[in-house]
């Protein structure tokens, strides 16, 4: 049944229009800002002219700083995501398969998914310190409930059918994970892990604002700290391209892993 | 479900399987679950007790749970909770005023669609609470910082739902209105919109349960509003029972929120 | 061959002429609709019959003012029709009714639409949702109700904007065959009550005869009207005039022709699917 929105700039006049509408979205919006950098509306160093936050982008850029604490982020929320990933996969295939355990502890993890993480930091800290260990923490309970989710759910959702074809021909325990779970898991999992670093980076980062002396996190809060602007706000670019464009990758990637298979 | 299957086979549901019939049935795993729960954290305060977890690190959970009606009663926990609460509560109804009014707006242009879709789906993977600092210095250290981070946080999701569903209403719906020759207008507040609803909602649940989220975080990362102020200054006294059961409390509090959402998501489902 | 276009004629209500509708362009251009002209007098209950895949529903859509971008022309009542007219009532095939609004608030619709104050809307979608059976139901939701009794309410909520002529597409095709006979008495009728004008699409070919005081027979892509059968069945036409001699020739006569029309499309379907499978 047809939905009332038509979709694809089928003409090379539509996608035109697209780039057009954009850009001037764009420029509108950088010319505003210069503006309002001029008129002095705002005190002064709130909204810095175009120019000096180019300098300070190209500046932090080149600053072997930057990379060394890009590096320990990076780092922090890479290892969050992995034990994050492994224990929410791995409860994740145990509430999906076990209608039991589901039904016992799912609702739990449902429930206390949609929290606010960053309160748990002040405990955080006393278990791990105040070093990155804190930081790692508060990145794996941020992402493990929606992977946790995702997977549970992912899980219940492989066509029954399947399974029972699988089990018909006798397949072993390991030829069933290889060729109905693991295939079927496939998106899910990656769903679940796109989400789950989305939150990671926040968890991650919002820790290193509060409480560290290294990482991207720290080095916004310390610019902020300093009414440094400029450099804040390059700073912010930075991580908000960063976080934009490894999503932005990942959805490709798993697009074209699904067309590879189609 | 075979036990009960071979109950009923037999000719009744009353055989000695019944025991484990009813462990294997929702309330009984519920139970299960409820029971497991409490039983971790009985073994969490037999190991503290024992000396095994420090509890200068975790204070023993009957501590924590003598800590709530304290803080209750010194901390004004109740005057902040309405603070927090305030704060979503203006949040949502920009949420509900901004988000809509942009999500029809790109649906009525298709060439705003086509362009900006995209963006705003990005925007609602974007880390923007990141930007608190940003604010910090527009707003100044006030409740409009909190309120207008927790509306960003919470806006992409709105957007695209309210765009989700005026786009996903049933053509034959449409071609209803059009037989009775509605004006645009008429179309758009008589059909469309009541036809989105139930997708509108689902935004607003995540808009708003993203802005929650984001609103008590920021709180507890400036120091300043409701109960996320709460936990920090509880965490900066060192006050450990105070700090776990002030965390515990907002716990219960996003549960109780998140909880309520998903009724009146629910109660607004069977009309579709 | 195409029926031939009856003269002008002053007491007709639905005047269609000509009416060709292509999709596409070029050599890939389908014809769903070649050359249709037919009438419809006031008073009259007009069928249209043809197998799946013959432009009924495009022609529905044309008439309806849905579709645009055809040849020929629609008038209704003298005026030409073009995008959506308020003279003409559309009962569509597949859920229609607002599943948001009770059942008197969905049959109130057009009155609503129209401006009318709220008793007076109330008072009249009451008579309507009389007519068609459902008195009691008024406060429901659509969801509350079987899929026969959210089509009764749509064509009650149609008849409620009181259309000089009403088009129906194939509006019992979801329903049980039970449900169908029902319903087919129950809008026989009213519109002998109402002499609602009806025009009404459908492919089966019992209702048509059971219903209509003429059939139109389509052929097969490119729809063409084929025949033209008066049905000279006496009215009210109860369950005894359906199982008459009268009747059974009637849909014997008819069936001749939509037959050899249904093997067409099937022979279509099957070449189809089989130069589908020669590319691969």
């Amino acid at each position: 049944m047809a939905a009332a929105g038509g979709m694809r700039p089928d003409s090379s006049s539509a996608s035109h229009r697209v780039w057009l509408l954009r850009v001037a979205f764009v420029v509108i919006a950088l010319l505003a800002w210069e503006a309002l950098s001029r008129s002095g509306v705002l005190f002064k160093d709130v909204v810095p002219s175009l120019a000096a936050i180019g300098r300070a982008l190209a500046n932090v850029l080149s600053t072997r700083d930057f990379y060394a604490n890009l590096g320990v982020t990076a780092q922090e929320i890479g290892i969050a995501v992995v034990i994050g990933g492994v224990a929410g996969v791995a409860v994740g295939i145990m509430l999906g398969a076990n209608r039991f355990l589901s039904q016992a502890f799912e609702s739990l993890l449902l429930y206390l998914g949609p929290t606010p993480k960053i309160i748990f930091f002040p405990v955080m800290i006393m278990w791990f310190g105040v070093g990155t260990g804190s930081k790692i923490a508060m990145g794996v309970v941020s992402c493990f409930f929606p992977i946790a989710i995702s997977t549970a759910a992912g899980m219940r959702q492989i066509d029954t059918v399947l399974i029972r074809v699988g089990r018909s021909f006798r397949a072993s325990t390991w030829q069933m994970v290889k060729s109905i779970y693991l295939p079927a898991m496939r998106e899910p999992i990656v769903t679940g892990l796109r989400l789950g670093l989305g939150v990671a980076i926040i968890g991650t980062l919002l820790a290193e604002t509060k409480l560290s002396n290294r990482g991207l996190g720290y080095l916004v809060i310390q610019s902020y700290a300093l009414f440094d602007m400029p450099k804040m706000y390059a700073l912010l670019i930075v991580l908000f391209v960063l976080s934009i464009g490894v999503n932005a990758m990942i959805g490709r990637f798993s697009h074209a892993q699904r067309r590879a298979l189609a | 479900m075979t036990a009960t299957k071979a109950a009923r086979a037999s000719g009744s549901t009353w055989t000695r399987s019944r025991g484990s019939t009813w462990l294997r049935s929702r309330t009984g795993a519920r139970v299960v679950g409820i029971a497991s729960s409490i039983a971790v954290i009985a073994l969490v305060e037999l190991l503290i007790i024992a000396g095994a977890i420090n509890a200068f690190v975790v204070p023993k959970p009957t501590q924590i749970l003598l800590a709530i009606p304290r803080i209750i009663a010194e901390e004004n926990v109740l005057h902040r909770f309405w603070q927090t609460a305030q704060e979503v509560i203006w949040a949502s109804l920009m949420l509900a005023v901004f988000g809509i009014a942009l999500g029809s707006l790109l649906f009525r242009f298709v060439g705003l669609r086509l362009a900006f879709e995209a963006w705003v789906g990005a925007l609602a993977a974007a880390p923007i609470v990141l930007m608190y600092p940003l604010f910090l210095v527009i707003f100044g250290r006030s409740t409009t910082t909190i309120v207008m981070i927790g509306f960003a946080a919470g806006l992409a999701p709105v957007i695209l739902k309210t765009l989700d569903g005026l786009s996903g209403t049933r053509k034959v719906l449409i071609d209803v209105g059009r037989s009775f020759k509605l004006s645009r207008g008429q179309q758009f507040r008589k059909v469309l919109l009541p036809a989105a609803l139930p997708a509108v909602f689902v935004g607003l649940k995540l808009g708003l349960i993203f802005a929650m989220i984001n609103i008590v975080g920021v709180e507890f990362l400036i120091n300043f509003g409701g109960l996320g102020q709460l936990i920090n200054e509880l965490a900066e006294r060192y006050d450990l029972p105070g700090t776990y059961g002030a965390i515990l409390f907002v716990i219960l509090a996003s549960v109780l929120f998140f909880a309520v959402l998903e009724r009146i998501e629910r109660w607004l489902r069977p009309v579709e | 061959m195409a029926l031939r276009a009856p003269p002008p004629d002053p007491s007709t209500l639905l005047d269609v002429r000509n009416i060709t509708k292509r999709f596409g362009t070029g050599d890939e251009a389908i014809v769903a609709v070649d050359d249709v002209s037919f009438s419809v007098a006031p008073g009259e209950f007009v069928s249209i019959i043809g197998p799946s895949g013959c432009g009924k529903s495009t022609l529905f859509n044309i008439i309806g003012g849905l579709t645009g971008d055809y040849d020929g022309s629609v008038t209704v009542e003298g005026s030409a029709v073009s995008g959506t007219h308020p003279a003409i009532g559309m009962v569509f095939q597949e859920e229609s009714t607002f599943p948001w609004r009770t059942v008197e608030d969905n049959v109130a619709f057009p009155l609503e639409i129209a401006g009318a104050p709220k008793a007076q809307r109330m008072e009249r979608a009451a008579h309507f949702i009389a007519l068609v059976g459902l008195q009691g139901f008024e406060r429901r939701y659509p969801s509350e109700l079987s899929g026969g009794m959210r089509q009764r309410v749509a064509i009650a909520r149609t008849l409620a904007s009181e259309p000089r002529i009403l088009l129906m597409d194939e509006p019992f095709a979801a329903l049980d065959e039970q449900t169908r006979l029902l319903l087919g008495d129950k809008v026989l009728q009213i519109q002998q009550t109402l002499q609602q004008t009806t025009l009404l699409i459908t492919h089966n070919l019992t209702e048509a005869v059971q219903l209509s005081d003429r059939v139109l027979v389509m052929t097969y892509r490119p729809g063409r009207l084929k025949r033209s059968v008066r049905i000279d069945l006496p009215h009210p036409r109860d369950s005894e005039v359906v199982s008459s001699a009268a009747f059974g020739q009637f849909v014997a006569e008819i069936w001749q022709d939509l037959r050899e029309e249904a093997s067409r499309g099937v022979e279509d379907a099957e070449s189809r699917v089989r130069k589908g499978a020669a590319r691969r």
